[in-house]
């Protein structure tokens, strides 16, 4: 893989696990409201 | 004001994204340098977000204000999620640089086992019932386990090993480059703006799981309800 493949692969992990977290907490904010 | 943090965190992690894009190659590492960008910040708040869970359990132990427990255990969440960050982002840079996903090295080894310590942590509130208990076990194993931070960073300076020793907090001047060092800043202060913005809305979530948990639930028994609030018309519970 070059340079770049692997900054990609970094960058990908880190803004995609941050976009699952905000996700996952307005999940649960949303399923603690419904309750 | 939380909005406006969201904002700013949005907004900044943009401009860290684009500076990190744009800085120049490093000298000897070339593009591969870039993955720093957004390691070390993962690692700065590692410490950051492990020293607020030390800061709000001592606090709570101290106050016995349940708010303080809800900064240590969100802090604690938003940590772990930058530590397992930290972790993988150092072992994408370690393949194609070092030639190794992984190495026992000091500073690897102890980052995990603080990943694992405050999983732990995460863990142990979930099989504890009661706030007031949950907060007070809790707050003990906050402190006891933040006696690990500086030791994961002191690691590569009292042990030789593989990974560098610090570039920026050190002694003498930093030995990286301006152009380099203003991305790494950048990075560092967006990653930080998302880490207040993660954990104010972790907090307000905590709030909000705290008041249902405290609700009666409507098909619970109430202690003397049968005496207070007798069921008339035999309505079939």
């Amino acid at each position: 893989m070059s340079d770049w493949g692997w900054v990609a692969f970094a960058y990908s992990i880190v803004y995609g696990a941050l976009i699952a977290y905000v996700w996952s907490l307005a999940a649960r904010a949303r399923r603690v409201r419904g309750r | 004001m939380k909005r406006n943090i969201e904002i700013a965190a949005a907004g900044s992690v943009l401009l860290a994204f684009v500076a990190g894009l744009a800085a120049p190659p490093d000298a000897v590492q070339g593009d591969l340098q870039r993955i720093m960008y957004v390691h070390v910040p993962s690692a700065w708040l590692a410490y950051l977000a492990f020293g607020v869970t030390l800061v709000g359990s001592i606090a709570y132990l101290v106050t016995r204000r349940l708010r303080w427990d809800r900064l240590a255990a969100s802090s604690a969440e938003v940590g772990v999620v930058f530590t397992g960050l930290a972790l993988a982002t150092g072992s994408i840079w370690g393949k194609p640089v070092w030639g190794v996903w992984w190495t026992w090295d000091a500073r690897l080894v102890l980052t995990a086992a603080m990943f694992f310590v405050y999983l732990a942590y995460l863990a142990l509130r979930r099989s504890i019932e009661g706030a007031e208990r949950r907060a007070r076990r809790s707050a003990v194993f906050g402190i006891v386990a933040a006696l690990q931070i500086p030791v994961v960073h002191f690691s590569v300076v009292w042990w030789r090993g593989l990974h560098q020793p610090p570039t920026v907090l050190r002694p003498d001047n930093p030995q990286i480059d301006a152009p380099l060092l203003f991305a790494l800043l950048m990075a560092v202060f967006a990653f930080t703006l998302v880490y207040v913005a993660l954990v104010g809305r972790r907090m307000d979530l905590a709030a909000a799981e705290d008041l249902l948990n405290d609700a009666p639930r409507p098909d619970e028994d109430v202690a003397g309800a049968a005496v207070t609030a007798p069921q008339v018309g035999g309505a079939a519970r």
